[in-house]
């Protein structure tokens, strides 16, 4: 158990792990940068990405899994949309307890119509485990590669819309004083949804591939927040690149500690890690603010 | 009768956790949301306690001290944040506390949870009959709101809300803002561990499903509907809304509607705070001196 392979296996489970969660910072901390708010509700566009999916593979659409994907993909964006129509643009020039209120209200909301839906069993999208690639003592199932694969395409598709398309170049103003690019003629309106469509559509995409290569439950909203509110925190809130490095960095630490620390503390880990960034840097979190 | 007397105990259990909780929300503008965790400390330090033999009255004392003690120890990391992030991390934290009761099986009995906690006996006063405990329960709130009241009408209350509303401002007059905000976190921590202490022992059984963050929200929603930053907030917020919790058990639904009943209540706790939110974020009573609408 305690050889070298096993170690390696860790770290590869480590890696696919912190692919995911980069998604989910990624996300997060794209709607922080545009609204300046942390989305209480990111957890749950991340579950109900997961639940959509499951709806569209069961009984009575059985879907396949190429039409199914997408479907689901799309009815996370627009839950995303629906949320910022229904809650969030009222609240734009709000107060930012009432807003943060809202959001954890919308949360609790969705997290309870999940589990009115499917009730609050561990559900598994039935897929056959299938024998892993082996290479040099380590395993890799083929739903582990598509993970990398897929996270390595939706990071590369952020960076080429973050920083090489107009939209983007819009996102990233507004992320810099909203009146200002507002007055420089950009529709604000558009631009957001754009943010919250990216945002739900990561989300989603990161919830699909955890509940792939794990289960899906109407917990795995929360959870995967504050995984993914660390995994900004490391990186620096608002920094798209230290979002990746950051859930790179949780997903190691939480199956390393899992080595030395019994499974039940797995998702304690990456508060840990928050409290320890927290006292040593406190500034990361304490500079950028407009309040 | 009984139930109505039931319902009266849970509501003034409430009214001590929502009035810790809006010294911190309402006057200070912490944004609490693992309140929870406080509770939950005051309940379990005090339920292993009593069943050791420990008098309830040292007992009390203890769940009140370690959930202060508690937010004395996560509020110098967490303090440091601004808003939302201190919302996260006091989430994750109630996330962390659920888990070590139900990991550390060797004293909490994990998921089992603990059960035949002894109803509490307050030198030779025997508190086992629901009418006494009602007394306790109500005494407990109403030294509650006077200690809540006191401390918010005095200067320090004012200081309060003065780091609420600019917190540069605060510290220009020589006010340090850490430093208040961690005595408000203490003191309603303090009170949290307080309504904990009194429904382990009300209850007496406790698991840590009791402790999520559905108890999170509710106090939330009871203190803004009551109204935050008001004195008799909490209090109108937790009798409204635990009286509308419990009437639904008088519909007497058919059982196999259970299942759908707990869900769809808490959808409706979190619809209306969204609802609250956008039309009447100031809740039933407003705060006095403050605009209807804040701005960012």
């Amino acid at each position: 158990m305690d050889s070298l392979p096993y170690y390696l296996q860790t770290v590869l489970n480590g890696i696919l792990a912190g692919c995911i969660y980069a998604l989910f910072a990624m996300g997060l901390t794209l709607i922080y940068g545009v609204l300046n708010f942390v989305n209480f509700a990111h957890g749950e566009l991340i579950m109900w990405g997961a639940y959509f999916l499951y709806l569209a593979m069961a009984e009575p659409f059985a879907l396949p899994l190429y039409a199914a994907v997408p479907l689901a993909l799309g009815m996370t964006a627009l839950l995303g949309a629906a949320m910022d129509f229904a809650v969030f643009r009222p609240l734009r020039r709000a107060n930012r307890l009432t807003l943060l209120i809202a959001a954890i209200g919308i949360s609790f909301f969705l997290r309870n119509a999940a589990q009115l839906f499917w009730g609050a069993q561990v559900r598994t999208y039935g897929f056959e485990i299938q024998q892993g690639y082996r290479w040099m003592g380590l395993s890799l199932t083929p739903q582990q590669l598509a993970i990398i694969v897929i996270s390595l395409i939706c990071i590369v598709g952020v960076y080429l819309l973050f920083f090489k398309s107009r939209i983007g170049k819009s996102m990233r103003a507004l992320a810099d004083n909203l009146d200002l690019a507002r007055i420089s003629g950009i529709y604000t309106q558009k631009v957001i949804l754009s943010a919250w469509i990216i945002s739900s559509l990561l989300a989603g995409t990161g919830g699909i591939l955890m509940a792939m290569d794990t289960n899906l439950n109407p917990e795995m909203g929360v959870v995967n927040l504050i995984k993914a509110f660390a995994a900004t925190l490391i990186g620096g809130v608002g920094n798209l690149w230290g979002a990746l490095i950051g859930g790179l960095i949780i997903g190691l630490a939480e199956n390393i500690a899992v080595l030395y620390i019994s499974p039940g503390y797995k998702d304690a880990v990456a508060f840990v890690i928050m409290v320890i960034i927290l006292l040593a840097r406190p500034y990361v979190v304490a500079g950028e603010r407009s309040d | 009768m009984d139930l109505l007397l039931h319902l009266a105990v849970v509501a003034a259990i409430y009214s001590i956790f929502a009035l810790g909780l809006n010294i911190e929300v309402g006057y200070t503008g912490l944004f609490n949301f693992g309140h929870v965790a406080f509770f939950a400390i005051g309940a379990y330090a005090s339920a292993l306690l009593t069943l050791q033999g420990v008098p309830f009255s040292l007992a009390l004392i203890a769940g009140i001290a370690c959930a202060g003690l508690g937010g004395l120890l996560i509020g110098i990391p967490a303090l440091k944040l601004q808003g939302d992030y201190f919302g996260i991390a006091t989430l994750g934290f109630a996330e962390i506390v659920r888990m070590i009761l139900q990991n550390q099986v060797a004293w909490t009995k994990g998921p089992m949870g603990l059960p035949g906690i002894p109803r509490p006996e307050i030198f030779s006063w025997h508190v086992d009959t629901l009418p006494a405990y009602l007394f306790l329960s109500l005494g407990a709130a109403t030294l509650t709101f006077l200690v809540i009241g006191f401390l918010t009408l005095s200067p320090f209350g004012r200081v309060l809300k003065a780091v609420r509303d600019d917190e540069t401002a605060a510290a220009v007059l020589g006010k340090n803002p850490f430093a208040y905000k961690m005595v408000s976190f203490v003191i309603g921590s303090c009170f949290a561990g307080l309504a904990g202490v009194l429904w382990a022992h009300f209850i007496t059984f406790v698991s840590p499903g009791d402790f999520t963050l559905t108890e999170t929200i509710l106090v939330l929603l009871v203190v803004v509907l009551g109204g935050k930053g008001t004195l008799w907030g909490p209090v109108v917020g937790a009798v409204v809304l635990i009286f509308f919790q419990e009437s639904i058990r008088f519909l007497r639904l058919p059982p196999e509607w259970s299942g759908i009943l707990g869900p769809l209540q808490q959808m409706i706790f979190g619809l209306l705070l969204v609802v609250l939110m956008i039309f009447r974020p100031e809740g039933l009573i407003r705060e006095k001196g403050r605009e209807t609408v804040d701005r960012a």
